[in-house]
């Protein structure tokens, strides 16, 4: 694990940043997609993940031996995430519904503390984007597939 | 009939058939970080499979198992990490430190309501809770709101919840913290003669276990819970 003590001193600003007000806008939580699905799982598939990212930025509960925790080893401490989420959550992002205004206060968190800038961000999602959304990309020419495809 | 029926209807759940600009937030965030370091992907995936694993159904089971064993129930007052062990919880060994958390640490307290006695748990810091035995906390125990008002007025916060108490009734209002964790142990309902302990499980819902709610027979699920903004939120530097 990378030395992350440069971050943790840094006091998190809360002046809005222009692609997570854009997700923000744009975005279309799980409360208005599960209802259109007829989806009735109260969270999003999305939210266990998103809590074992918090975790392990966390590091002092992360997946280790209890002997190969430096508890100052940290990138992003609990108590300070969970302070700016309710500051946050509370002004910039007090309309978006739980858990997306989590998610979004994570991804402010941790924009403010250098650890990705928002280019690198933007970039990121694009990426995915095109992952997730093109079934072709992926090199698959070693795959069998048991079922045949449409 | 074809191969596909196998003689029964295979209805598929429904979906969403789509994804949002959140969810794709979530995945970028979480492989920005790896990228940087800052945890591994092994890490991640080991974590949300323990993660996964977590819900109130334990901490259901010990009080239900409680009820009908006055030992048992002595020995959850008495060490609640030890007691847990009976309804597959170990909250030293079974963590993947294999030796508790520092954030799920093991030291869990049962809280044995009386009659006259009712105990509701909180955090005012931030939302400690006993994931291990309980899950993750509802949105609702997140909220400033929950956390500034339990503290200073128990008994309106849980009428807002629907919890009416008797003057007569004391309160005691348990802060969680960084190392301990408390689950509610309500009194048993009336009208819970001769159950099982399955059937009284299946009463103990998770906002019974918070201490928000009471254990009723017919009610099996936890009611919608107002979410309300702070009215004055305090700066964090305060």
């Amino acid at each position: 694990m990378v030395n992350t003590k440069n971050f943790v001193d840094v006091k998190a600003n809360f002046d809005s940043v222009s692609l997570l007000d854009e997700i923000k806008a744009k975005g279309r939580s799980w409360k208005d997609l599960s209802a259109q699905y007829g989806v009735e799982n109260p969270e999003p598939p999305w939210k266990v993940t998103l809590e074992t990212t918090c975790d392990l930025l966390a590091g002092d509960s992360c997946y280790r031996d209890h002997n190969e925790i430096d508890a100052n080893d940290y990138s992003l401490a609990a108590l300070d995430r969970r302070n700016e989420e309710d500051e946050l959550s509370a002004s910039l992002y007090k309309d978006v519904p739980y858990p997306e205004n989590q998610l979004l206060s994570l991804a402010h968190s941790m924009i403010q503390r250098g650890h990705f800038d928002e280019n690198e961000l933007k970039s990121c999602m694009a990426s995915i984007k095109e992952r997730l959304l093109d079934e072709d990309s992926p090199d698959e020419s070693n795959t069998t597939f048991l079922f045949e495809k449409s | 009939m074809s191969d596909k029926d196998h003689g029964h209807s295979h209805k598929a759940a429904p979906m969403v058939e789509e994804v949002s600009d959140f969810e794709i937030l979530e995945i970028a965030v979480r492989e920005l970080a790896i990228e940087k370091g800052l945890f591994s992907a092994e890490d991640h995936r080991s974590w949300t499979e323990y993660i996964h694993t977590l819900g109130p159904l334990p901490a259901a089971r010990l009080v239900a198992k409680a009820w009908l064993d006055e030992d048992y129930k002595k020995l959850c007052i008495e060490d609640g990490v030890e007691a847990s062990k009976a309804v597959g919880v170990d909250w030293i060994e079974g963590m993947p430190t294999k030796f508790g958390t520092p954030s799920d640490y093991c030291n869990l307290r049962v809280l044995a309501d009386t009659p006259k006695l009712k105990h509701v748990v909180v955090c005012t810091l931030c939302s400690c809770y006993p994931r291990p035995i309980l899950g993750q906390s509802p949105e609702w125990y997140r909220t400033p709101n929950y956390r500034r008002r339990l503290v200073r007025w128990p008994r309106s916060v849980l009428s807002e919840f629907g919890l009416q108490l008797d003057d007569d009734v004391e309160v005691r209002v348990a802060d969680s913290n960084q190392k301990t964790r408390y689950i509610v142990m309500p009194t048993r309902p009336e009208g819970t003669e001769g159950w099982t302990e399955d059937q009284l499980a299946e009463i103990v819902t998770r906002d019974c276990l918070i201490g928000v709610a009471v254990p009723k027979p017919g009610v099996t699920s936890n009611a919608t819970r107002p979410v309300r903004k702070a009215l004055k939120p305090v700066p964090h530097d305060h």
